[in-house]
């Protein structure tokens, strides 16, 4: 049995593993790329303040 | 007007308009999603020649006309930058890059993941798959140069100039499947392209979103840079000293 007939049972049948594949890629990314934004900004004002407050 | 323009352009107006805005793109933006999601994968009939399969378009065309016009507006803010000398202008070209990377990674992906049932391959060396993957390329010529520099601004000069002269590979990744004989499909949007009204609505919903998407990015990604950048200012100083982590 292939991965693709595996996932067959999924909406889409001899599709879904694709289907579903590329979606989860795509969101995966812009999740990934989203939580690093927020994570960068949080770090920038964290250094930030850690270096005005030694000055 | 030019008054206005300048006054945008203060980094702490800037700061400032990115804080209120942000609501007002990621709500719409999970809006669009949600409704374009349902739209793509409930509502959207199966196609004729590709059954189900062909729903990864409504993840790739988006992906990828938003690969393109990041890169434009990345190049014509780089523009703005060299010519008027607007900082922000340089900041918004900045953090365009890694957005518009990944935007190009989520089309190659996409698109190579529905090159398997259609094509029987991952990756052809065909036109359209080619000048997509130069496209990327670009984008990570312009991060690496960008952060080579110590100087912002001298980064920024270089870097937009590499990201103008780039910009002619826009127009070879659009026509390519005209210019050349390709294995990848012709136009999805226009005359040839989806015919299904449903389709179309789907793939019109995706569009938005991924606009949205891309501004609430821009928006989260400038207020860091702005707050690097103008680490030594009084209203930064301030700023960061009026925030709670």
């Amino acid at each position: 049995m292939t991965i693709v007939e595996y996932f067959s049972f999924l909406p889409y049948g001899k599709y879904a593993f694709y289907v579903w594949l590329a979606y989860g890629v795509s969101a995966i990314t812009v999740i990934t790329l989203f939580i690093s934004a927020k994570r960068d900004h949080k770090k920038a004002l964290l250094s930030l303040k850690n270096k005005y407050s030694r000055s | 007007m030019w008054k206005w323009i300048q006054r945008q352009s203060s980094p702490k107006f800037f700061y400032q308009t990115c804080t209120n805005l942000t609501p007002w793109f990621f709500w719409p933006f999970i809006g669009f999603l949600v409704v374009g999601l349902y739209w793509s994968l409930v509502v959207s009939p199966a196609d004729y020649q590709q059954g189900d399969g062909y729903r990864i378009i409504f993840v790739h065309v988006p992906s990828a006309i938003l690969s393109m016009m990041v890169y434009a507006i990345m190049a014509i803010a780089g523009g703005i930058g060299l010519i008027w000398q607007i900082k922000m202008a340089e900041v918004v070209a900045k953090v365009s890059a890694p957005i518009g990377a990944t935007f190009t990674i989520i089309a190659l992906t996409s698109g190579a993941i529905w090159g398997k049932p259609m094509w029987g391959a991952w990756w052809v060396w065909d036109a359209r798959l080619t000048s997509e993957l130069i496209l990327l390329f670009l984008y990570l010529a312009y991060m690496s140069l960008n952060s080579a520099f110590d100087n912002p601004r001298t980064a920024a000069k270089s870097s937009s100039i590499l990201a103008i002269v780039g910009l002619v590979n826009l127009p070879i990744i659009h026509y390519s499947v005209k210019w050349w004989n390709t294995l990848h499909q012709g136009y999805s949007v226009g005359t040839g392209g989806l015919k299904d009204p449903d389709m179309q609505i789907a793939l019109a919903l995706m569009f938005v979103a991924s606009i949205f998407l891309y501004v609430l990015l821009v928006v989260i990604k400038a207020k860091t840079e702005v707050l690097i950048r103008e680490q030594n200012s009084r209203w930064v100083q301030d700023e960061v000293k009026g925030v709670t982590l």
